[in-house]
């Protein structure tokens, strides 16, 4: 069967119409599809573009950024209390994180009173509160992680004061036997750092 | 033979989705601003913190004529060829192509496979009057060439273009995200029921013309 192969000129349609009309191709070999085309062309002629790479053809529409108003106190809300306590389960459509929740809170509360936008923060972090959610700082350390930090602390002063003391009673037990030994601890520091 | 084309949605294909399945099945996600193709822009809606978002408005009418299109090329018993080399998808293509009893091609595209089908396959090969693209990319993030050999076939197609995609040669093309499997199941789920549709339809107008009158329709 006929056909023409200049996929750069024009479009499928218009190639096999131009066929059809000179003749090349005859009727009773029309393409299933030509009818269909013909009462339901698409939106845009589909004509191949020609990529154009010079940088001086920059008269283009440019892609909008997609910012809502909810974004500052979105932005604030990690800013103050990091990512929410748990993560986002995006599997369910109705799904409200934290965050969504803060937000909704804070612009109920603009609407019906006009506080401050640092004061709102606080009302909406205590209303929150109120209702049983509890948002943890990011940076300021919360209840459990207190409880847990001194005891390390205190770990490790004991580790390092009994290290110390060994280490000076080895330093005198050292001096008294023999008085050319370094200490053995300022010798494996020089050794490492140098 | 003219009948179903007289009418705008013969087959009703606009009721088989809607803009909520579209968004919940994440159609409008695309890639990020450096993958964007230039031509895709029209299609966009906007950039939410530099990932491009597809316009859901714009894809509910492409969908609709790529949908309709498919299922009149369907009811007049074309041929019709599901391509996509993803292979995350390869398997569900292929049974989606089973499912509608048309083909499907998810493997790797020899050359000539259009352009020299009589020489590869036998002569009086019968080609593919349409060509439906899943997924317009190859492995390497060309564009497929069974694109371009399409359109030197004057083989209409069909395609989902995310927006890494060139829209330009595809006849009917489907601003929407080719990577989520949830999008390539509701698109091989669309296609599957619009191929159906027509051709139970075209079975049942068959079987009226037979009872009706004794001499078979011109097709």
């Amino acid at each position: 069967m006929a056909g023409s192969r200049l996929e750069k000129f024009g479009t499928v349609f218009n190639r096999v119409r131009d066929l059809m009309r000179s003749g090349v191709i005859q009727p009773t070999e029309k393409p299933l599809w030509y009818d269909v085309y013909q009462a339901f062309p698409p939106k845009r002629d589909p004509l191949q573009v020609k990529p154009r790479n010079r940088p001086s053809s920059q008269k283009r529409e440019t892609v909008h950024d997609i910012f809502y108003q909810e974004d500052e106190v979105r932005a604030k809300f990690y800013e103050q209390y990091g990512a929410g306590p748990w993560p986002l389960d995006l599997t369910k459509s109705s799904y409200v994180s934290m965050c969504q929740r803060f937000v909704n809170k804070y612009t109920d509360l603009k609407r019906h009173s006009e506080l401050d936008e640092s004061a709102l923060f606080e009302e909406t972090g205590k209303a929150l509160l109120s209702e049983g959610l509890v948002l943890r700082r990011k940076g300021a350390s919360s209840v459990s992680a207190e409880s847990k930090e001194p005891m390390l602390r205190l770990k490790l002063t004991d580790m390092l004061a009994e290290k110390q003391s060994v280490g000076v009673d080895s330093k005198e037990t050292m001096d008294q036997t023999t008085q050319m030994e370094t200490p053995p601890i300022d010798h494996s520091n020089s050794k490492t750092t140098g | 033979m003219k009948v179903p084309l007289e009418k705008q949605d013969f087959f009703r294909v606009s009721e088989l989705f809607s803009l909520k399945e579209l968004f919940d099945a994440r159609v409008h996600l695309g890639h990020k601003i450096g993958c964007r193709h230039r031509l895709m822009q029209p299609y966009l809606y906007g950039c939410r913190l530099d990932q491009d978002i597809i316009d859901l408005d714009q894809t509910v009418e492409y969908l609709q004529q790529a949908l309709n299109f498919t299922a009149h090329v369907a009811y007049r018993g074309g041929i019709i060829l599901f391509i996509s080399r993803r292979r995350q998808f390869g398997h569900l293509v292929e049974s989606t192509a089973i499912d509608c009893g048309e083909y499907a091609h998810t493997r790797y595209y020899q050359g000539g496979l259009l352009t020299n089908a009589p020489v590869q396959y036998g002569p009086g090969v019968r080609l593919p009057d349409l060509i439906v693209f899943l997924s317009t990319l190859n492995n390497v993030f060309q564009q497929h060439v069974a694109i371009r050999d399409a359109a030197k076939m004057n083989i209409p197609t069909v395609g989902v273009v995310d927006s890494n995609c060139n829209p330009s040669l595809i006849t009917y093309p489907v601003p929407g995200n080719d990577d989520t499997p949830v999008a390539m199941e509701l698109y091989c789920r669309l296609f599957k029921m619009t191929i159906n549709r027509a051709k139970d339809k075209r079975r049942q107008m068959e079987l009226l013309y037979s009872f009706s009158a004794p001499s078979t329709p011109s097709s």
